[in-house]
This record gives structure tokens, C-alpha cells and sequence, in this order.
């Protein structure tokens, strides 16, 4: 028997419910209780057992910040791959500017230095009752916390033509990997004066300023290597994050080689066909393309439906507070899975949502009460390798619901100068090195 | 108003301990967890616990004077050349503000030196 079995046998049952747990405190109330730590922690010095599934910006940072809130919190990180490839950054892979090596992460630092148990399966079910997880490689985790980090999932079939098999013909490079190098291949593959052709979703999705940014530097890409061909985007919206600062970069940098189709302008495409690049919009429009890029609708990962998170928008509402499910205790989740407006889907969100469940988490083992939160975002876009555009926030909780700090947060200068933008640029690769740091801690 | 030389020392010593009651009260305000909560936004671009040095600079173990001073001069948009920490700090009370300082200058600095 493992050590980590040995140590979950003097934990509190997992079928115990916490009006049982608290009767029993009540039957053995003579016994002293240090400093309200939890009766389950006092057996073998644990303060606790939390698993944590995902290990993305939000499940590596809430892993991390948990073991430091308290060493003796007992942390275990699924997560099925041994890399992570970060989406933030995918694009400068995508436009020729980077290798998939330097948005590639590990989890040496969170075992080694932190002291998180990481075991990379993958969690197939989660039975809440028991407060039980399965992995597929046939492990049970008991839990006192489950946190979810689980991302996003594809509505296959949600856009008619596009599911699994679509996507090898079509790739949606929506996570970061596989589908990244795909969609790179066949970029490098096309002849000069192809058209790229993209189809953005409407909201919500990952990463809101993502398919405008993937658009700008694949016609980078493009100026440099195939000065002849266009990018095309049709989208299922009339608007979109940071529209003003990428149209003004767009006309600056690539003049008319990129072309935005909104809703009203029969943007919205219904169907596509793969095998032939080609798409076809609301009003009957076909689009052929050279190279065709489908970012689907989405929903919160699979193992938020299993745990029965989600709600009938297939997304999950959290309490604002502390990212607890609304629906299943002890239970928190983070990242783009939730429905967290006004923060957007970003990995900085979900590195900050992180840190406030870790601390809440921390704080309620201990019997404390949960600090309040405190959220930033800040996304920067990159039009150019010297040309970054950014979109901030501060969040907190005002009246029981997420709000954006008035007067705070808000675009980069429209009129900014060149010097800027630069600048922005400069700092969008130092803003990627610090959250990868702070979330893994090891690059690969 | 004119006020008497003893009146106006008796009303400055009083300006005086309000002004040290409320900074003693400011450094007691929040506690160790709610100032890693309230920092947690900070690492996100400056590295855990501010330490990461680099394109964005490192905040552990500066001065908490100049910290501070530099986040309310952010905060009313006096840095030149500024391009985000004025839409964040402007997110922050000025003694949220001056409690992140006093915060990070604790931390140790990126090489592990404690000023």
C-alpha cells in the first residue's frame, strides 16, 4: 500500500456528509478542538485533502497556492498530459514566431518544490456524494475539496459539418498541441496568394480577442512569406473584444489583406464542409478556402457535466465570492469553464480565480473564514511582433455579483503612438514568462 | 480664524495621532491571507510574489515608499509613458495600495536579497 493510501485511511470517510460530520463533532464535543481545525486533520496532521483536475493556468496555480496557503493540505493535480501547451502564445507559433518548445509547460516544480501529488490521467467521473473521483487509469481519489479546472469542450455537430473528423481537415487549434502544428503545416503548405479563411464563434468562448489576434499574425505570416494571399474571417457576432485598436492595427500594418465579416454581413457561417474547405453562412453565401480554420461553439469541459456543475447553458455558475459551485458543495471551479462575466475567458483569469478558491479552500480546512476576493485581468493582443494592444480589469464582488472596479481597467490608447505599442509588445512576452512561472514554474 | 498658539499645537498634535492611529490601523488591516489574495493579481505579470525579473520589472523588496508612491502616481496618471499598471492600479484604494507596497517590499527581491 502506498503512503498516500496509508494517509487517506485515517481521513474522514468519503460518504460522510458534512451534517453527519458535524452531529458527530457535537456527540464528541468534550474533545478539544485546536484552534477549529477540522477532526479529520487531527488524526495524521493532514489539514486536508484536495484534488485538483486540470492542470492549465487555473488547476496548476490553484495546485501551487494551495500547498502554499498550507504544506500540509494534502494536493493531488490530474491531469492527463505530461505537457501542457499553453493557447496564450499559440498564435505566435502559428504566425512563424515561435517554437511549440516555448509554450510548453511541466509539472516538475509543482512535485518537486511543492509537494503536489501530479498523476497524469485523466478524471473520468466524479461521484460528489462519496466526494470521490475516477481516473481512467483506474485510481479512486477521495477528496475534502475537489477543485475543476477543466477548460472548455467542443460542441461537436453544434456548427452542421464540424465534429471530430472535421476538425482533422479543418483544424479549430482551439487547444493548444496537436492542432496547433496542423493548422502551422498547412499554413506553410499553402501557395502564395490562398486564402485563409477563419470562423469565429459567437460569445461566449475561450479567450475573446483570440481569433482576432490568430488573424493578425497569420497575416504576418503571410507578408513576409506569401505577400499574395488574404485572410478572411466570418464571424457569428457584430462585434468583438478589442475591435477599434485591432481594425486601426490591421489597416497600419497589413492594409487591406484582412477582412472582417460581421453577423449583419451574412458572417455567420451554418455549415461546413471540411473535405472541401468550403463554408457556407446564414444567407446562403459559400466561401471557399485554402486554408480553413473552424473555432466551434464550446462549453465547459466533460468532467464539469460528470460532477454536474453545469447548468443548461453547458457552462457552470459559481458562487461569486469563492468560485464554490452553486450547485454541488465543495465542489469550486475556475477558468473558462464558469460563467464569471464581467471577467472574461482568459488563463489570467483562471490563474486569479485560482488564487482566491486556493485561499478560500485554505482558510475554510483551517475553519477560518474565506479572505475577500480580489481579481485582475489583464489580456494583451498582438497585432505585429512589435505591435501589442492590451484590455485590463480589476474585479471584485459588489452586491453579491462579480463587477468590474468603475474607472479602473479599460483599452489601450486608441491614438497611442508607435513607441507604445512597442512597448506593449515587449510587455505581453513578459506578462506570458510571469504567468507560466507562476503557474508551473518550469518550462520543458 | 485665528487660533490661539496653544490651540493650534493642541489641534496639530491631534492631527497628528489621527494621522499615526490611521496609518498603525492601515498596517493592521488586512491580514497575511487577504494581502496574498489581494497581491494575487500582481504576480500574474511581475512572477510569484513579485520576485520575476525581466521585461516587466520585479516588485519584491524595493522600498515601500517608493512602491507605493510610484503605484499613486500610476494611479493618477502621472508616469510617462505608462501603458497599464494606471487602468490596474486605479482598480485599488490607496490603502490597498500602500498595504501592496508595504507587501512587497517584505518579499525578497529577485535574488533572494532582503533589503
Amino acid at each position: 500500500m502506498s503512503q498516500h493510501d496509508d494517509r487517506t485511511r485515517h481521513t474522514r470517510r468519503p460518504g460522510l456528509t458534512r451534517r453527519q460530520l458535524l452531529q458527530g463533532m457535537g456527540a464528541a464535543s468534550t474533545l478539544p478542538l485546536l484552534g477549529g481545525i477540522a477532526p479529520f486533520a487531527i488524526a495524521n496532521g493532514s489539514a486536508g485533502r484536495v484534488v485538483v483536475i486540470g492542470g492549465g493556468f487555473g488547476g496548476a496555480t490553484a495546485a501551487k497556492y494551495l500547498k502554499r496557503a498550507n504544506p500540509a493540505i494534502e494536493v493531488t493535480l490530474v491531469e492527463p498530459a505530461e505537457v501542457f501547451y499553453t493557447c496564450p502564445f499559440s498564435n505566435l507559433f502559428l504566425g512563424g514566431l515561435r517554437d511549440m518548445r516555448s509554450i510548453a509547460h511541466g509539472y516538475d516544480e509543482l512535485r518537486d518544490r511543492y509537494g503536489v501529488r501530479v498523476v497524469h490521467s485523466l478524471a473520468e467521473d466524479v461521484d460528489p456524494d462519496g466526494h470521490r473521483v475516477h481516473l481512467a487509469n483506474g485510481e479512486t481519489l477521495a477528496y475534502d475539496r475537489l477543485v475543476l479546472s477543466p477548460g472548455i469542450d467542443f460542441r461537436w455537430n453544434g456548427l452542421e459539418g464540424y465534429d471530430e473528423a472535421a476538425a482533422e481537415l479543418a483544424p479549430h487549434a482551439w487547444k493548444a498541441g496537436a492542432q496547433s502544428e496542423l493548422l502551422r503545416r498547412q499554413l506553410e503548405a499553402m501557395d502564395d496568394g490562398g486564402t485563409f479563411v477563419m470562423v469565429a464563434p459567437e460569445n461566449p468562448y475561450r479567450c475573446p480577442p483570440g481569433p482576432y489576434e490568430r488573424a493578425s499574425l497569420v497575416a504576418h505570416y503571410f507578408s513576409q512569406h506569401k505577400p499574395n494571399s488574404k485572410v478572411l474571417i466570418l464571424d457569428a457576432k457584430d462585434s468583438f473584444s478589442k475591435q477599434g485598436l485591432f481594425t486601426a492595427g490591421w489597416e497600419r500594418l497589413y492594409g487591406d489583406r484582412i477582412e472582417w465579416v460581421g453577423l449583419s454581413d451574412d458572417g455567420r457561417v451554418t455549415r461546413v464542409d471540411a473535405e472541401n474547405l468550403e463554408v457556407e453562412t446564414e444567407f446562403g453565401t459559400r466561401h471557399r478556402a485554402d486554408v480553413l480554420n473552424v473555432i466551434p461553439p464550446q462549453k465547459a469541459g466533460f468532467i464539469a457535466e460528470r460532477a454536474g456543475v453545469t447548468d443548461d447553458s453547458g457552462w457552470v455558475p459559481v458562487k461569486p465570492a469563492t468560485f464554490e459551485s452553486e450547485r454541488v458543495r465543495d465542489v469550486y471551479v475556475v477558468g473558462d469553464a464558469t460563467v464569471a462575466a464581467p471577467m472574461p475567458k482568459s488563463g489570467f483569469c483562471a490563474n486569479n480565480q485560482a488564487k482566491v478558491v486556493a485561499a478560500a479552500i485554505a482558510a475554510e480546512l483551517s475553519g477560518r473564514s474565506a479572505p475577500e476576493p480580489y481579481w485582475t485581468n489583464t489580456c494583451y493582443s498582438l497585432i505585429g511582433p512589435e505591435y501589442g494592444i492590451s484590455v485590463a480589469g480589476v474585479y471584485r464582488v459588489q452586491e453579491g455579483v462579480i463587477a468590474e472596479v468603475e474607472g479602473a481597467g479599460g483599452l489601450s490608447p486608441a491614438d497611442a503612438p508607435d513607441h507604445i505599442r512597442a512597448l506593449e509588445a515587449e510587455y505581453a512576452v513578459g506578462w506570458y514568462n510571469a504567468i507560466c512561472q507562476d503557474t508551473w514554474g518550469t518550462s520543458v | 480664524m485665528i487660533l490661539s498658539w496653544r490651540r493650534a499645537s493642541t489641534l496639530s498634535i491631534v492631527l497628528l495621532l489621527g494621522g499615526l492611529a490611521s496609518t498603525a490601523q492601515a498596517e493592521n488591516e488586512f491580514s497575511r491571507e487577504q494581502l496574498e489574495v489581494m497581491a494575487g493579481g500582481c504576480a500574474s505579470c511581475h512572477g510569484t510574489d513579485g520576485r520575476l525579473a525581466g521585461a516587466v520589472p520585479a516588485i519584491a523588496g524595493r522600498p515601500a515608499s517608493l512602491l507605493e508612491s510610484r503605484m499613486l502616481a500610476f494611479k493618477a496618471d502621472e508616469v510617462e509613458d505608462t501603458t497599464v499598471m494606471n487602468r490596474i492600479a486605479k482598480g485599488f484604494s490607496d490603502e490597498e495600495l500602500a498595504a501592496l507596497a508595504r507587501h512587497f517590499a517584505e518579499n525578497p527581491g529577485p535574488q533572494g536579497d532582503v533589503p
